[in-house]
């Protein structure tokens, strides 16, 4: 799977399981940053971290380790959808 | 009153996931009560139980309990072939005692909090379960927690029946879920009530219950509604009973009252003489207390020896909350195949259960109506009645 539609299947997410209107997550882009707080960014809280990520390892099928630091990865989708596309195999 | 059918199930089981090894495992008489190894056992007179084998649905970040509620109630949803659109108006109703408290107590008897995240604390109560299932699937109506003990996942499909009879919802999900967890284990031992060995329903000799764990769902729906899509029916919920013996904590009534009264009950709703039932799929915890009491409740309901009666429990154990739902499926499975799953670990039948109890082996025998009881701790009874196919 390549980067692009990992982030397709990741704006998913954020309709179906984070009940984002799908209008906000489609004007969401690579660079739009994910932790509340960070300027234009969808402000994702602590909640919507731990609930992503439970969708990010059904959807993928990939497990991420809980005793990593995983802030840099989910600063972004860009950053976010960089990590997964690593995690998967090979096409 | 809308007529309410079963159109999927879905078990995560002591047998391992799916449908499939339950009924494989139930009908061919296997017990799956072995070592524990979840929890710590050391210095208990009682180190076994039956537990779930095999890999759980889900991703692990979520809890024991939630996982395995995930793999049954996808497989009852694909079962029944609900679309999104008929999983976004369905109902949930989810019978749970233990939550996430498997994790919770590991969290808890940690010696350090050193870089420990206390994540999957937020999946502690009996609520979760709901929640996890709901946000997976897309259930998108009416949603219930019901937490009366051992018959938790009874009274889920009762009260699933009542919101569709009624005309609230045309389909629901519901079943009932929990994982072992050191709380229930010490506190069924507290109370003298595990056996050391396999528990051995409606024996002379039994000594007491197995704790076990597992999740049951079922997806039911209006008659029309299953016609309209065509879809398979596995059984009628014809009748439930529901009562309460207002008794004691954890003893039932003596004289079994509370649980006359729900199987009478359920017959009444269902329109059903005695003697139309063939089979009933008992609490049977293989308590001394439980079993004499509902050989006897059942011997005024159905006469002595007017019915076959098995205890599933003697092969999967005690499985809390989702007893109720798994020994449901269990009848609606024996309806399905005319195979009557067997009593296991019942080596010397206790004279005082006027039944008979099929030993060891299931039995093949041409079912159309069979009763399901939960009697949870504190008196509260449920009767689910089961015709087989569109009644």
């Amino acid at each position: 799977m390549e980067q692009k539609e990992v982030l397709d299947e990741l704006k998913t997410i954020l309709v179906s399981r984070l009940k984002f209107d799908p209008r906000r997550a489609a004007e969401t882009n690579e660079s739009t940053a994910l932790p509340k707080g960070v300027d234009g960014s969808i402000g994702l809280d602590s909640l919507d971290f731990i609930e992503l990520s439970i969708a990010i390892e059904e959807r993928f099928g990939i497990a991420m380790d809980e005793n990593e630091d995983l802030t840099e990865h989910f600063a972004s989708f860009e950053t976010l959808s960089r990590f997964i596309a690593g995690k998967l195999p090979p096409a | 009153m809308k007529r309410v059918v079963i159109t999927g199930l879905g078990a995560a089981s002591p047998y391992g996931a799916g449908v499939v090894a339950y009924w494989k495992g139930l009908s061919a008489g296997v017990c799956a009560i072995r070592d524990l190894t979840l929890i710590e056992t050391d210095g208990f007179r009682c180190r076994i139980g039956a537990e779930v084998a095999g890999t759980l649905a889900g991703s692990t970040r979520r809890t024991r309990a939630d996982r395995l509620a995930i793999g049954a109630a996808g497989e009852a949803l694909a079962d029944a072939g609900l679309a999104a659109r008929d999983r976004s108006t369905a109902a949930l109703i989810v019978g749970a005692v233990g939550g996430g408290m498997l994790e919770a107590e590991a969290w808890y008897w940690r010696p350090t909090r050193d870089g420990a995240r206390p994540r999957t604390l937020r999946a502690v109560l009996p609520s979760a379960h709901a929640e996890a299932v709901a946000s997976r699937f897309g259930i998108g109506g009416p949603r219930h927690t019901v937490v009366t003990a051992c018959s938790s996942g009874a009274v889920a499909l009762a009260e699933a029946a009542e919101l569709i009879a009624d005309g609230v919802v045309d389909v629901a999900l519901a079943g009932g879920v929990d994982a072992i967890t050191r709380i229930c284990f010490m506190g069924f031992n507290a109370l003298k009530l595990l056996d050391p060995m396999p528990c051995r329903p409606f024996d002379r000799d039994r000594r007491g219950m197995s704790i076990g764990e597992g999740a049951g769902f079922m997806v039911l729906e209006s008659e029309a509604r299953a016609r309209a899509r065509r879809a398979r029916v596995y059984a009628t919920l014809a009748g439930h009973g529901m009562t309460t013996d207002a008794f004691h904590v954890t003893a039932p009534d003596p004289d079994g009252d509370g649980m006359v009264r729900a199987m009478r009950a359920a017959l009444q709703l269902a329109g059903a003489a005695p003697r139309e039932v063939q089979y009933a799929n008992a609490h049977g915890t293989g308590t001394p207390q439980n079993d004499r009491i509902e050989a006897r409740a059942l011997a005024r309901v159905f006469g002595e020896g007017g019915l076959l009666v098995s205890s599933s429990k003697s092969m999967i154990g005690h499985t809390m909350a989702a007893a109720g739902t798994l020994e449901a499926i269990a009848t609606v499975l024996a309806l399905e195949h005319g195979v009557v799953p067997p009593t296991a670990n019942l080596v010397t039948p206790d004279p005082e259960v006027p039944f008979d109890c099929v030993a060891h082996a299931s039995r093949a025998a041409q079912l159309t109506c069979a009763v399901s009881n939960s009697f949870g701790f504190g008196g509260q009874n449920v009767t689910l009645l089961f015709r087989r196919g569109v009644a």
